[in-house]
């Protein structure tokens, strides 16, 4: 399922005194089965644009199409359940969302609303749980005694049960630990890679921008001010740091090496990347002196 | 959802309004819903509606303001106005149906309590939109200070209001950020009967418990680390400063006080 913006804009409370324009002439598509990755300064309008891949807000100008739904100003409230079915969103800090007393009962409430019987709930349930990396003694247990970090898993969990084609993560792994911050991230690219997942992930990281994404977006101030592959995004290191955007680690230790006298044909966005260019130029070097 | 409450909000500027002091500004708000029941003829009317055109205009903020603020309770007022005109008689008859007339007396009552309302309204919507709510609660604080006499908890009680109007916004952020994230799960809020959506609110409302919870601990927690004991032996950063114009306003209201009883007998 695509989603296309078409001159998109949105105004906060338009009319009144207390007026706020968050985006403005929005063109952007989200294509079927990419891994999209939105960057851009805290205000920098992320999250409104967000709350429009699933209609939960309607644009004040433009149109959004999800899928064959069109959604414009005009748009009525009613019907959308078929979009917010398609395209699950995990909010930021989504252990908040967590309110049944049992894990199997949250984790089944997402479906239930999209009308799946009880028998298949409970079989989503042990999948997704398992997804997540937490096992089924779970189940039974009340969200609110568990740890933060298998919250946040729970919450993930409970997105993911609905099986939507499109999985929109806001900052999924904020204030985990490494480890779980590896592990989310794994998950979500092997739900990508695997079962063909359309992935869009609102990040600060620019190293998991350059791991996981082939596709990155940049908005300032309401609008896209950048959009392509990685390379072509990470390739002007002086404008990243302008905008107060980070560079991925490797990059900026390519970048290091290469005022040192190291000659990249392209400047490395992973480690792997790295390790490998490295590998090649010491092979030349070899090469050439004997 | 509630962006279309003004009353309750306040408006940053520098303004002679704005910069008086908040004790000043809240006993005479109260002050005013005293006297306005002082007036009984249409001179007493004029004469409060031009001192509230005329504190308005000091205040610098635009009237619109006021007019939305007057807007999401018209028909609290055009009810209540109604069953005034259509149950009060005496004076000239104009009309009669039953028990429902229509009188002199009757549109009179009508016309005033329309502009009670309006001017109550204005005059407590701008003590809001100037006043910020912590300047609020610190004057509310000074003026409940009498009531330790009576072993009153003035710091306490005011403790928590202040609290309470710093986690307005930010509970109301909250709320929505649940919703939104409940509504991705399939939840409709405010859609079909009143058992649906009695049930739709259950998954708003443990979430914003349970997080008001979890609020209230930490902020026990790094207050306690801060070395707060309780009210006793407090400084206070925010000193609250009487000056000329708020003896002034004391005054002026004095005046119309005066001015408003002279017009009533």
């Amino acid at each position: 399922m695509d989603i296309r913006f078409k001159q998109v804009g949105f105004t906060y409370q338009p009319g009144t005194p207390f007026q706020h324009r968050a985006l403005s002439d929005i063109n952007l598509e989200i294509k079927e089965g990419s891994y999209t990755a939105i960057v851009g300064h805290t205000g920098s309008g992320k999250s409104t644009l967000l709350q429009h891949l699933n209609a939960l807000v309607k644009p004040t100008e433009g149109q959004v199409e999800i899928g064959d739904r069109v959604i414009t100003p005009e748009t009525n409230n009613k019907n959308l359940k078929s979009i917010r079915k398609e395209v699950g969103i995990v909010f930021q800090f989504p252990e908040a969302q967590l309110f049944e007393e049992t894990v199997a009962k949250d984790i089944a409430f997402g479906p239930k609303n999209f009308g799946v019987t009880d028998e298949r709930a409970q079989e989503i349930v042990k999948e997704t749980l398992e997804m997540v990396g937490l096992d089924e003694s779970y189940m039974e247990r009340s969200p609110f005694e568990l740890s933060g970090g298998q919250m946040r898993r729970v919450a993930i969990a409970g997105v993911l049960a609905m099986e939507p084609s499109v999985l929109v993560l806001d900052e999924p792994t904020a204030g985990l630990d490494p480890q779980g911050r590896l592990e989310m991230l794994e998950m979500f690219d092997r739900l990508h890679k695997e079962r063909g997942l359309t992935v869009v992930l609102v990040t600060h990281m620019m190293d998991d921008v350059a791991n996981y994404a082939d596709y990155v977006i940049v908005l300032e101030d309401g609008t896209v001010v950048k959009q392509g592959e990685p390379r072509d995004v990470f390739a002007d290191i002086q404008w990243l740091k302008d905008k107060h955007l980070g560079v991925p680690t490797a990059t900026a230790f390519s970048q290091r090496l290469a005022d040192k006298g190291v000659v990249f044909d392209r400047l490395p966005l992973t480690t792997k990347e790295l390790a490998l260019a490295l590998k090649q130029i010491n092979a030349g070097q070899a090469g050439e002196s004997q | 959802m509630m962006d279309k409450l003004i009353f309750g909000r306040y408006i940053p500027g520098d303004s002679l309004i704005h910069n008086m002091d908040p004790r000043a500004k809240l006993m005479t708000s109260f002050y005013f819903i005293g006297i306005i029941f002082l007036c009984n003829n249409w001179q007493s009317y004029l004469l409060m509606f031009t001192f509230t055109v005329a504190v308005i205009v000091l205040s610098k903020v635009s009237i619109k303001f006021f007019i939305r603020g007057v807007k999401p309770l018209i028909w609290l007022i055009l009810f209540t106005v109604i069953l005034q005109v259509l149950f009060t008689t005496g004076g000239r008859e104009y009309f009669r149906f039953g028990i429902i007339a229509i009188t002199e007396l009757g549109l009179m009552n009508g016309a005033f309590i329309f502009c009670r309302f309006v001017l109550i309204i204005f005059m407590s919507t701008l003590l809001t939109l100037t006043t910020p709510p912590l300047a609020l609660s610190d004057a509310i604080e000074y003026l409940l200070r009498p009531l330790k006499v009576v072993r009153f908890p003035a710091h306490e009680v005011s403790l928590m209001l202040s609290i309470a109007l710093r986690f307005v916004p930010t509970l109301m952020d909250e709320t929505e950020k649940i919703m939104n994230a409940q509504r991705a799960r399939g939840v409709d809020f405010g859609e079909g009967n009143l058992a649906q959506r009695m049930k739709a609110i259950v998954p708003l409302l443990i979430p914003l418990f349970v997080s008001s919870f979890n609020r209230a601990e930490d902020l026990a927690i790094a207050m306690e680390a801060r070395g707060y004991q309780g009210g006793e032996g407090r400084t206070k950063y925010r000193v609250l400063h009487w000056q000329g114009r708020d003896t002034l306003a004391v005054l002026i209201y004095a005046l119309l006080t005066v001015a408003l009883v002279y017009l009533r007998y």
